[in-house]
């Protein structure tokens, strides 16, 4: 807590992210589509990927708050779930969609033109993380805004409750309704059959540490090109090779959410935790210069890179060695484990 | 032996790295043990790629100049490892997967000397003919990296 801002404050004020944010980035996308501009196209599609990445802070600082609520007697653990599976499930559609997204960045920025099939997908992604989030954030007012839930129970009103509301609006005041059994395809559901399954972690935890280099090494070789080494070599060359770095930060997405989606309440109010993730938006901010801007791009065989593109390197090396760091320390600076 | 092992075990650096409860003794010396992997590992795993035929226009002499940080990796994960097992040697030497990851290592070393000095200190190999095994020799290299992180984890679980 800093400055009395707490994870429930910082989950009220970061959900606005995916919501209004990936409304925004869908509208953009539309209209670039309709006025066929490449340029709005680029714009909507980094749009598109940066909602995904400040989603993270989103989703987890969610996992945060539900620590703080379920310690409270007068919160529905029901209540807690649906807004969870929801999110979970907008959460997915998001990063699929901002992940594909880069795709077609990296794509566009080396051939010039956009892989048609690959930014469609995007799109239908797009328009289904946004009633997906719609969604979650209703199911989110449902757990602490007695003003919603007093129109939701109250008698004669035409409209039925959503299922999740049906449970604990049916238990007296007062008293919180059962723990719910959470079925295959839910967050608690999930985690409890990665759990159940002794091996599913360690394997994991393998496959988070082969991501991890796969993520270091292509990252290093790329950026010590924009810090002037190995000058040969134009820039546009190394770009070739940022997929593998990607599909690294994709296994480490995956593995690392089934960590914090087995024990939440390792990660929720981890303070390394939070700086891992604070780095790694500065290094997926950092990812999307390095793929698709001017300056690294132009960086010539035998040049010097200026200045400015000499720090985008550094902040990548920096960047992933700081997500690293914090991410090892999760057991020794924060209460993982 | 056991004996020996562990007096190394109670010796004041092996105390302070397992003991101390310093962030600068055990989490510091795992994060460069980590560290050191993703160099070495995950720069052999960049010029595998290259090798296989991704990032054509990367020409393959300067990549040479990424031996040393794959070598500084290396060493910083090989200090840093035999740092870490001097605060647990007993149960260590006596796990069979210990083995096995020092194994992998041992291979991914010389696998990354071997492909220095077939395609990247070899005067007759141009960017555009590579020696017949440069692709084998690519692909054991994402093995033995692959086999030696996963039995290193696996140390923590058998």
């Amino acid at each position: 807590m800093m400055m009395g801002i707490t994870v429930p404050h910082l989950h009220l004020l970061l959900n606005h992210i995916p919501t209004v944010g990936g409304a925004a980035a869908l509208l953009l996308l539309l209209v670039a589509f309709a006025r066929k501009s490449n340029d709005l196209k680029r714009i909507a599609l980094e749009a598109t990927y940066i909602v995904a990445l400040f989603t993270f802070p989103s989703y987890l600082s969610g996992v945060g708050a539900q620590q703080t609520l379920l310690k409270m007697p007068e919160i529905s653990q029901a209540f807690v779930d649906a807004h969870w599976n929801a999110a979970l499930f907008t959460f997915v559609l998001m990063q699929l969609a901002g992940s594909l997204a880069w795709l077609a960045l990296w794509k566009y920025r080396r051939s010039s033109q956009w892989p048609t099939t690959t930014i469609t997908v995007v799109v239908v992604l797009s328009v289904l993380a946004f009633a997906a989030s719609a969604r979650t954030a209703a199911l989110g007012g449902d757990i602490r805004h007695p003003e919603i839930l007093a129109q939701l129970a109250a008698p004669g009103d035409a409209a039925t409750p959503a299922e999740p509301a049906a449970p604990a609006a049916a238990a007296p005041a007062g008293e919180a309704a059962p723990p719910v059994v959470a079925g295959t395809l839910t967050g608690r559901g999930l985690g409890r059959s990665v759990m159940d399954r002794n091996w599913v972690w360690p394997a994991s935890e393998a496959l988070h540490f082969i991501g991890l280099w796969m993520i270091l090494g292509i990252i290093l070789i790329v950026n010590l090109r924009l810090l002037g080494f190995m000058r040969a070599v134009p820039y546009s060359a190394l770009h070739r090779l940022l997929p593998w770095a990607a599909l690294g930060l994709l296994i480490n997405v995956v593995t690392g959410m089934t960590f914090v989606t087995a024990t939440p309440d390792q990660y929720g109010e981890n303070i390394s935790f939070l700086w891992k993730i604070i780095f790694l938006m500065i290094a997926g901010v950092d990812l999307l210069y390095i793929t698709v801007f001017e300056g690294p791009w132009h960086v010539e065989s035998g040049q010097n890179p200026p200045l400015r593109v000499k720090i985008a390197g550094a902040t990548a090396i920096i960047g992933w060695v700081g997500v690293m760091y914090f991410g090892r320390m999760l057991p020794f600076l924060g209460n993982a484990f | 032996m056991d004996e020996f092992l562990t007096s190394i075990q109670q010796s004041g650096f092996a105390r302070f790295i397992g003991e101390s409860g310093s962030k600068w003794g055990y989490p510091f010396v795992l994060f460069m043990h980590t560290l050191g992997l993703g160099m070495v590992a995950g720069v052999s795993a960049g010029i595998a790629l290259r090798v296989l035929g991704f990032g054509r226009g990367v020409a393959m002499e300067s990549l040479d100049r990424l031996f040393p940080v794959m070598w500084f990796g290396f060493i910083l994960s090989a200090l840093s490892g035999l740092a870490l097992l001097a605060t647990d040697p007993v149960t260590k030497l006596h796990q069979t997967v210990f083995y096995v990851k020092l194994l992998f290592v041992f291979l991914g070393v010389a696998n990354m000397q071997l492909m220095r000095n077939r395609i990247f200190r070899n005067a007759s190999v141009s960017s555009d003919v590579l020696p017949s095994n440069a692709r084998m020799l690519a692909m054991t290299s994402l093995f033995f990296w692959i086999g030696a992180t996963t039995a290193g984890r696996l140390i923590a679980y058998l």
